[in-house]
């Protein structure tokens, strides 16, 4: 069952018959699932739904998992992301990832949003300094925290070390943003702040987003998928995933009926 | 505000502690207060011991000073104890340190791999090994020819490698430990941006953690300072500082042979020497215990708060 979405969207990942597994446990079963270029796509459901797993997938954080495995497509710009020649390193630098509790470096906050640049060979100062700005700007930090660079990440608040985060995964310039539940440990002000956030990147970037929060996903996504028991049930418009969804789970789930 | 409460208030229990916590409080509490004066009084007893005991042979001279008279020790200090044991510490971490790391970075890096479980099995057995069969092992790898024909005699190097053997499996548990206590998130964020492990290990992980190997390498250090029985096989003794490390004359003296050799002399000029030794030994030992945490406390710039 192909599951798509709005074919006029270009389809920048798309996953075929994906199946993922822990040792003998089954996480995805067989999803079928685009995600479409320059949207925001979120992928809501229950706890152990595999949604994580799904995203973890995308940028092969599962690979560093012992007895993690995968079996199906998964592609980027029509190109495996599992395939033979395909560097995970570099494929990292493509689709960046923010993960549910802020983890910025023992460094400063200017070192933070830089170390993306230093590991891929970076030297020159001026250019690394102007990315560094752009990427705090565009990450609406910039102003609270330009007059100290050199201070600690861990000076800021969770709701700024969250955005510190984000332009860190920005400064690498990555086409896609994979969004790990990134407001669940916010207060409400600061997740307000990182959806705003979400609006103004979607220009630019491709943004998947895991939410435990429907509201949440209603409220900034273009696209909502439902996963359940490791299985896509249903992937469509979010306001008619949240209106009018096909699948009497969906509805269930959207509802408050369970989860 | 009070109004708003007021309903609730009735059903509530009498404020303050019940008279059965109260007791168990206290109970835990001296408990504790015990167990505290417990664990400390050892270290405050050795200092007062080894003081009272001590005190007629301390001054400057004893530190700075090679041990002279008959029987030798009688008069002059403790200066080849001293400079015997930073030569076999020196040794000893310079086999142990860069051995004892890397096999920490390989067990968390790896850890979960068969080869890594094995390897964790057999350091962890080392560290149970008594430290008279390493001395014993010691003496037939390095100080006779029946090893591996190194017949480096009883020595400043024979005894600096054994040592350093001892020390492995500490740096490397500690290490290991170390670098787990390092939160996954932190290094998955890295990886995330598409840093390689390597870069990793090198940026994040060995910073985060050098506390902690720090800990682990001092700790390592110190048992070795205290060793006794291995250095009985494979350096003994030495009244003076030698101009070799291998060969008849290439041992050296040690603070805690030294200790040992005194305390067994039938003299009393001599029993308050090793004493006085003793505390020399102590009082290192606590120096660079501060010295390790004043260098931790420089490397918490951008520490996480706790």
């Amino acid at each position: 069952m192909e599951q798509s979405v709005s074919e006029a969207v270009a389809r920048k990942i798309e996953v075929r018959e994906f199946s993922a597994f822990y040792g003998k446990t089954q996480a995805l079963k067989s999803v079928n699932f685009a995600i479409p270029e320059k949207r925001i796509t979120a992928m809501i459901g229950p706890s152990g739904c595999g949604k994580s797993t799904f995203l973890r997938s995308l940028n092969r954080m599962n690979d560093f998992i012992p007895g993690f495995r995968m079996e199906g497509a998964a592609l980027l710009d029509g190109e495996e992301i599992y395939g033979p020649g395909v560097n995970p390193v570099l494929l990292r630098q493509r689709i960046g990832m923010v993960f549910q509790k802020p983890n910025p470096f023992q460094m400063s906050i200017y070192e933070n949003v830089a170390y993306g640049l230093r590991i891929q060979g970076v030297k020159a100062h001026s250019l690394v300094s102007d990315i560094v700005e752009k990427s705090l700007r565009a990450a609406a930090l910039w102003d609270e925290v330009k007059d100290r660079l050199k201070g600690s990440a861990f000076s800021l608040s969770g709701g700024q070390q969250q955005r510190l985060c984000i332009a860190r995964a920005l400064a690498v310039e990555p086409e896609v943003i994979l969004l790990d539940e990134p407001a669940s440990a916010l207060d409400p002000i600061s997740t307000a702040r990182i959806e705003e956030l979400m609006q103004d990147l979607k220009d630019r970037y491709t943004i998947a987003i895991v939410t435990h929060n429907m509201q949440q996903a209603a409220r900034v996504s273009d696209y909502t998928a439902f996963f359940l028991d490791g299985a896509l049930v249903e992937v469509g418009e979010t306001t008619r995933i949240f209106t009018n969804p096909d699948d009497s789970r969906t509805e269930d789930y959207i509802t408050g009926r369970f989860g | 505000m009070q109004g708003r409460w007021a309903v609730a208030e009735p059903q509530r229990p009498a404020k303050g502690l019940t008279l059965y916590r109260r007791i168990r409080n206290f109970v835990l509490g001296s408990l504790t207060g015990i167990a505290f004066l417990v664990a400390v009084t050892p270290l405050l007893a050795i200092i007062y011991v080894a003081y009272d005991r001590g005190k007629e042979a301390l001054s400057l001279s004893f530190v700075t000073t090679m041990p002279s008279g008959f029987p030798v020790g009688i008069e002059g200090g403790v200066l080849n104890g001293i400079a015997g044991s930073v030569i076999l510490i020196v040794l000893a971490s310079l086999l142990s340190v860069p051995v004892g790391v890397w096999a920490g970075l390989y067990l968390w890096d790896q850890g979960h791999t068969r080869l890594a479980g094995a390897t964790r099995l057999l350091s962890d057995l080392l560290l149970g090994v008594p430290s008279v069969i390493w001395g014993v092992v010691g003496y037939y790898v390095f100080s006779t020819n029946t090893g591996f024909g190194f017949h480096w005699g009883f020595s400043g190097l024979a005894a600096g490698l054994t040592l350093g053997f001892i020390m492995i499996p500490i740096v490397t548990r500690v290490t290991e430990q170390a670098l787990r206590d390092v939160p996954r998130s932190y290094i998955e964020g890295a990886l995330a941006l598409g840093a390689t492990r390597f870069q990793v290990m090198r940026d994040l992980a060995i910073p985060a953690a050098i506390t902690g190997i720090g800990t682990g390498i001092l700790l390592g250090v110190l048992n070795v300072l205290g060793q006794t029985a291995p250095l009985v096989f494979t350096n003994y003794y030495n009244t003076g500082i030698p101009h070799s490390l291998v060969g008849s004359n290439g041992s050296v003296g040690d603070l805690a042979m030294q200790i040992f050799i005194y305390i067994h002399e039938p003299s009393k000029a001599l029993h308050v020497k090793a004493m006085a030794a003793a505390l020399v030994l102590t009082v290192i030992v606590l120096l660079l215990d501060m010295g390790i945490r004043l260098l931790s406390w420089g490397s918490r710039r951008y520490a996480r708060k706790a």
